[in-house]
């Protein structure tokens, strides 16, 4: 920093993409993630696949019902949302998601129902108060159906992944954002947070398989490796001159803020890397909360960190997170709707595979 | 034209010629003759912030939001220390990258070459605020809609100046039409050949927002230190 400038009078700017835009991230991209991680058991048969593919479906189902919330809330004028549909704008990535994201989260509704319609007709024949709803809903096993909804959801996914990734990174007033290893960051990490959370939910509400639990870490260490190498690639390119890397180090160089930001990444990444590759039996939860807050982590520090580097003023601004609907409230909101979404689908459905009739077998192919 | 236009160009007729060559805001970009730009002469600033409080008084925006602000450095240079002023508001770019990113069409070029924005379409999502490389667009807590300058087209209009450029007391603030060769800003421009320079010419947006004895250093994000200022209570 040069010595000899001290900025007197100038103005701050207040951060445009709350709290909630890193919840809208970190939900969708732990849904796509986990919806992925459902296709080896659910649309192309893997046996060692099976169990850890129907907690995923858990997954993906409640982040991706709670994301869109998340990203509502973010709006200054929500009650506004038609106007995505009323003025479709082709230029603009945020507009190509709002259909993206419609198509995503119908689809995967569609698919999940297709799965698991089996399981809740079985439900259904056992009585009780949810038997009603579980009769409208359930329905004999269609493995043609299921598959072609999961290929269909799958297109919808990866434009999901696609647009979040590319609305940020095509931003070049934004330093942190403008990298274009953005979008790949984005996407191993939503892969590691949501495999997290399929152990976090296989542990808890699923079954609690020690062979899953096993796959699961296994794929988890993999995936922070893969994470972990785009970090060196980001600094490599940084320190070799690279814009805009070079131009975040040089910003960024003298923050106290952003050395403990570093050192939280380093952090957050290595540690369920540790648990997940050095002991994969019986760390599931450990390993995949941990994996979650690299997740959670990753996006913090872009997406408000990002916002926190002035764009023309000297130093940084400070984000301090409001008490507010804005803030905590709107963070623990989005948590508890999570909750409330995750007791509707466990208790409309057994999640521990018992029942088999659905997710079983349409997986009930050889291939593995 | 309809009944409503019909009286507008009657009103601007009737107005005189300086309404009629202010007119022409209108949301596409056809039938317009002028190309607004503004010229900021930093070497006539004394940052007594009567601009800032001009926009203030005329635009309304909400307490701790600026569209427009004078920003303030102490320079110590070779045994002395001075002050410098740069003015700063939204530059009204050829190539605005607001523009484009803006999901649902709020924010345009207008014929006249003013960055606009329709609040009543936008959603205030701020992905404008994110894309614009100047820090001249905010969300509008009042209004839940992103706010910025308008070069104050309200006023042009009515055949009047941005309340900055009138309210300036020194004239380091020009307005004009760069597409009439024969106006204050295009004559400075040409006569200043060389000399004028933009904000953050690299982002390519081609400003029109001009700037005669712009010092390099703060052409683009200052490299100073942040002593004076601090986050509102609210950020806190």
């Amino acid at each position: 920093m040069s010595s000899n400038i001290t900025e007197i009078v100038n103005v701050t700017r207040d951060i445009a993409w709350e709290p909630w835009a890193v919840q809208y991230f970190f939900l969708i991209g732990l849904s796509y993630g986990a919806f992925a991680l459902t296709l080896p058991g659910i649309v192309f048969g893997s046996r060692k696949w099976a169990k850890a593919s129907r907690s995923a479906l858990l997954g993906a189902l409640i982040c991706g019902f709670s994301a869109p919330v998340a990203l509502l809330s973010d709006l200054h004028s929500p009650g506004r949302f038609i106007n995505f549909y009323l003025y479709p704008q082709p230029g603009s990535w945020m507009s190509w998601g709002s259909f993206f994201l419609v198509a995503y989260t119908g689809l995967l509704a569609l698919y999940a129902w297709a799965a698991l319609a089996p399981d809740l007709r079985t439900a259904a024949a056992e009585g009780g108060p949810l038997a009603l709803p579980r009769r409208l809903l359930g329905a004999g096993t269609r493995p043609g159906l299921v598959r072609a909804l999961g290929l269909l959801a799958l297109v919808a996914a990866a434009l999901v992944a696609l647009y979040t990734g590319m609305e940020t990174m095509l931003v070049r007033a934004r330093a942190v954002w403008n990298t274009p290893l953005l979008p790949f960051l984005f996407l191993a990490t939503a892969f590691a947070g949501a495999i997290g959370l399929t152990l976090l939910l296989e542990r808890f509400a699923c079954g609690n398989d020690r062979a899953t639990e096993v796959l699961l870490n296994r794929w988890l260490a993999g995936t922070l490796a893969v994470v972990g190498a785009l970090g060196v690639a980001w600094w490599v390119r940084g320190l070799g001159g690279a814009q805009p890397e070079a131009t975040v180090l040089a910003q960024t160089a003298g923050s106290a803020l952003w050395h403990a930001n570093v050192v939280w990444m380093l952090i957050a990444l290595a540690a369920p890397f540790a648990v997940a590759a050095v002991k994969p039996g019986g760390t599931g939860w450990l390993s995949g909360a941990l994996a979650l807050h690299a997740a959670w982590a990753l996006r913090w520090v872009v997406l408000i960190g990002g916002q926190d580097l002035p764009k023309t003023g000297a130093g940084m601004y400070h984000f301090v997170i409001a008490a507010g609907p804005e803030g905590w409230a709107g963070m623990i909101g989005t948590a508890g709707l999570w909750l409330l979404i995750l007791i509707v689908l466990t208790t409309l459905l057994p999640w521990s595979g018992a029942l088999g009739s659905g997710t079983a077998a349409v997986a009930g192919g050889s291939r593995s | 034209m309809d009944r409503r236009d019909f009286f507008k160009a009657v009103g601007r007729i009737a107005a005189g010629p300086p309404a009629a060559l202010a007119a022409g805001t209108a949301r596409a970009a056809t039938g317009s003759a002028h190309h607004w730009a503004m010229v900021v002469d930093i070497r006539q600033c004394i940052g007594c912030q009567a601009c800032t409080i001009a926009c203030i008084m005329e635009n309304r925006p909400p307490e701790n939001e600026f569209r427009t602000i004078v920003s303030t450095y102490e320079v110590a240079e070779g045994g002395r220390v001075d002050s410098y002023m740069l003015p700063r508001l939204c530059n009204h770019c050829d190539d605005p990258p607001c523009v484009p990113v803006c999901p649902v069409g709020a924010t345009f070029k207008a014929a006249d070459g003013e960055v606009l924005i329709d609040a009543d379409r936008c959603v205030g999502c701020g992905y404008c605020v994110q894309a614009c490389p100047y820090d001249a667009r905010f969300l509008n807590a009042e209004t839940g809609t992103a706010d910025k300058c308008t070069f104050c087209a309200h006023r042009l209009e009515a055949g009047l100046l941005p309340a900055c450029v009138e309210t300036c007391v020194g004239n380091a603030r020009v307005f004009g039409d760069l597409a009439d060769p024969h106006s204050e800003v295009s004559r400075m421009l040409a006569e200043h050949q060389g000399e004028v320079r933009v904000l953050k010419p690299e982002q390519n947006t081609h400003p029109n927002v001009f700037y005669i004895g712009l010092d390099p250093r703060f052409q683009g994000r200052v490299d100073g230190a942040p002593t004076l200022w601090r986050p509102t209570p609210e950020r806190a």
